[in-house]
Order: structure tokens, then sequence, then C-alpha cells
């Protein structure tokens, strides 16, 4: 069965005044991969950002709508954002571990979240670093830098620290752009692993990584969702021209 | 929004080279009835060497969809267009092919020209000749009014062939002597209503390009 686990309602986000989403209504599900393409500018980075209030930090930022998460409106008063970005977690397209110990970069957040007990922080670490398919090649180094990992195992170190909060949802912003097709590969895989316990949401420009790895597709042009259906759908048969269009790289 | 790409210029040479192939089978449809309405042996064979061309030409619209599908990742309208294209190509590749067997069946229908004309044959190779220039249009012009012909003929063409196939056996029962020619004319038969068939699935198939719904085994 499919569960709902965020949806918006007639959402429009603006930067000092100027429409950046425009109306924006989709529902996501839950433990699926849904992922958001479209040209730069279009809204999809700036909408993704909005699911865990990444774009408070931003000033002149104003949205109107409803951004519900769980049935929660997100943007209502009394919402504790640190808890709400502790439930949403986030992985950016570079890399950016701590200038830490690999061990000390998962151990970061939850140590923030009070859990001190160092068996029950190694128990954490394992877990994150294994579901996050990095473990076998980090459980001898773990006291080393993160700085000292290749680019891939940063981002799945990122992941990893990610995950060692107990997320519910992953929004992850081109996570894979700056990466090796081999490191890529991995990633994608992970991603399609981590379903299975969490809601992921992407925003990729590489097309064919929409295709590979997502359920669900949203393309995103210019502050508008164009067209939200299954990933199947809007690449072999998409409803709207704008959509062939970008997809088949007739955009001009 | 247009914007032409590399990529167009690879379809386009996928589309010219799977309309020549819609045209030279559709000579090969022609010649074959017109030398079995005739008995012209020498167009027979002509419609035999011809084959080759074909063959041919299969192969290359296989290796250009492969590269196509190897190096552009093609999705969406691009995708179906492609996948279709390989069908469609696969299916009038089969149909040179019934041409051919057919023209190697008339030399042994020599002196039975009354027989075969008795029967209605002449009738279901022009009704043959009709579905391909559909056929032909509709490659062509992915104009989808040819598809629904195209279906409604191939029922037609089926239900004559097995009149004519039933007539035949009936013959066979009673005049042992014709038995190697009726075995020939029930192959023929056979042949044509094969034609039609592979027609039906190219109409399926650039329904499939142009609308995305997969038609086939519907009624």
């Amino acid at each position: 069965m499919i569960v709902e686990k965020i949806h918006t309602e007639n959402m429009f986000l603006y930067y000092s005044g100027k429409m950046a989403l425009n109306n924006i209504s989709i529902q996501i599900p839950e433990k699926k991969v849904t992922a958001f393409i479209g040209p730069s500018g279009c809204g999809k980075s700036t909408f993704l950002r909005s699911l865990n209030r990444m774009n408070d930090l931003i000033d002149g930022v104003k949205i109107e709508g409803k951004v519900m998460i769980d049935s929660v409106n997100i943007y209502d008063k009394n919402i504790d954002v640190v808890n709400l970005r502790k439930k949403v977690g986030m992985v950016f397209q570079k890399s950016n571990p701590f200038a830490k110990s690999i061990y000390e970069n998962i151990a970061y957040g939850p140590k923030i979240n009070g859990i001190n007990n160092k068996h029950q922080l190694d128990e954490i670490v394992e877990t994150a670093l294994k579901n996050a398919a990095i473990w076998d090649e980090v459980k001898d180094r773990l006291g080393d830098s993160a700085l000292g990992l290749s680019g891939g195992q940063q981002q799945r170190l990122c992941i990893a620290r990610t995950l060692a909060v107990n997320p519910e949802i992953v929004l992850m912003d081109e996570p894979a752009s700056a990466l090796d097709p081999l490191s890529t590969a991995k990633i994608e895989e992970l991603i399609v692993q981590l379903k299975e316990h969490y809601t992921i949401v992407i925003v990729t420009h590489n097309m064919q990584q929409a295709a590979r790895i997502s359920d669900n597709t949203a393309f995103f042009y210019l502050g508008e969702l164009i067209e939200y259906d299954k990933t199947r759908k809007i690449f072999t048969n998409p409803e709207k021209k704008q959509t062939e269009d970008y997809i088949t790289g007739r955009f001009g | 929004m247009e914007n032409y790409r590399i990529f167009d210029s690879e379809l386009d040479k996928l589309a010219h080279k799977v309309k020549l192939m819609c045209s030279q089978v559709n000579h090969q449809v022609n010649d074959v009835i017109l030398a079995l309405n005739t008995n012209d042996l020498v167009l027979a064979k002509k419609v035999i060497a011809n084959d080759e061309y074909i063959n041919n030409l299969d192969v290359k619209i296989d290796k250009l969809c492969q590269k196509i599908f190897a190096l552009q990742q093609p999705v969406a309208s691009d995708l179906r267009y492609i996948i279709s294209a390989l069908k469609i190509n696969n299916d009038l590749e089969r149909i040179g092919d019934h041409a051919v067997s057919i023209a190697k069946r008339i030399e042994p229908l020599q002196e039975y020209e009354q027989l075969i004309q008795e029967l209605g044959l002449e009738l279901i190779g022009e009704k043959t000749k009709n579905i391909f220039s559909d056929v032909v249009e509709l490659v062509n012009g992915h104009n989808l009014e040819f598809a629904e012909q195209i279906t409604i003929k191939a029922q037609e063409i089926k239900e004559e062939c097995r009149e004519i196939a039933s007539t035949m056996l009936t013959e066979m029962m009673h005049q042992s002597e014709i038995v190697v020619v009726a075995a020939n004319i029930l192959i023929i038969i056979n042949l044509f209503e094969r034609i039609s068939g592979y027609s039906t699935n190219i109409a399926e198939s650039i329904s499939f390009v142009v609308n995305g719904e997969i038609i086939k085994h519907k009624k």
C-alpha cells in the first residue's frame, strides 16, 4: 500500500518578492525514491530545500501554502526546526565531511542529540556505515581523517552521517554529480537499498540516473511542477510536451 | 522550444532506412502477386534475387538501432520510435521472405491457372497489395486511419484465406491428382495470411509510436 509521506498544497516561494515556486501541489509517497528533474533555475533544488526548511537560512524568502510531512505543516509556528531536520536529513552535491575522524563524523549527530554511551555510539556508527555501504571499506581505519577518503567514499560517509540521526526522509541534492561512474553506481545502488527504510527525494541533472533509481519523477520548469508521474511513464510516454522536449533534449 | 540535436540526424537516417525498407518490400509484394497472376517466372526469379538487398537493409537498420540505443539512450517518443523501428523492420523482412516463398511456388502451379482463378487467389493477391499500400502510407506518414484500415482488411483476408483453404481441402479429398498443387496453394494462402498478419503488427507498432499504448492482443 502506498502511504503518503510528504505533500504540498498550493505552495509558493518567493526570493525577495520574486516568485521561485509557483503553486506546487505534490504528494510524495513513503519509502519510495522520488526524483526532481528540470533545467537549472527551474526551482527543483529550492523546492527540495523547502522540505526541511533549509530556505529559512536565506534572507528574504517567503513561503505560502502548505508543506505537510506526516500530515503536519512544517511551517507552523510551533515546529522545532532542529527536530524537523533530524527527521528530514539532507545530502548535498559536494561531500562535506567534518575535518575529524571517520568515527567522529558519524558519532557527531548522535552525540549532539545526547547519546554519550560508547557502546551505543559504536553500534550507531557501525550500523550507519553499513547502511551507507561503506563499512567494509573503512572499518579498519575508523580513527583516520575523513578527508583522506575518496570523493565517492566521502559522499557515502555523508550519507552515513545523515542516517546516524535516524531520519525518516533523506533529501539528496545532486548527490552523485561530482563522482566518477563507479562511485556514482555505488551511490545509486545505495539509494535504491535505502528506500526500504527511508523516503528518498533526489534532485538530479542526470536524467538517466533519475530513470534508473526513482519510482516517481517530477519535472519542474520555470518554478512550476509541469508533470509528476511514475518514472516509467515519464520516460516512455510523458503527457506534457514540455516534459517530452526536456527529457529528449529538444529543449532550446 | 524546438532544438536541433545531433541525435536528430541519426533518427532521420533511421526513418529514411525504414521507409526505404517498406518501399522495397512493397515492390516485392506487388511483383510476386503479378508474377503469380501472370505465371511470370522471370519476375518470380527477380523477386527471389531482390531478397538479398532487403536482408542487407534489415541488418543495417538493426545495427543503426543498436547504435542509437547504445550511444543516445533514447527516451519518450524517441524510445518508442526506435523500439518500433526494430519491430517494423523485423516484420518487413519477414514479409519479404514470404514474398520469396510465394515466388518459389509459382513454377509448380503452371498449368493450373483455371483452378487458381476459380479459387479467387487473384482477389486475395489484390487485397494483399491493397493492405500493403496502406502499410506504406502508414509507415511514411504515421496516419493512424491507415492502421485501422489495415486491421479491418487483415481480418477480411484471414477469413477469405480460411475459406479457400477449406475448399482446397475438400477438393483434395475428391481429386488425389491435385494434392501436390493443392499443397502449394495452401502454403501460398497461408503466406498471404501471414503477410496481412505482419501488416497488422506494423499497424500496432505505429500506434505505439503515436499514442504510447500497446494495443496488440487487444480485441
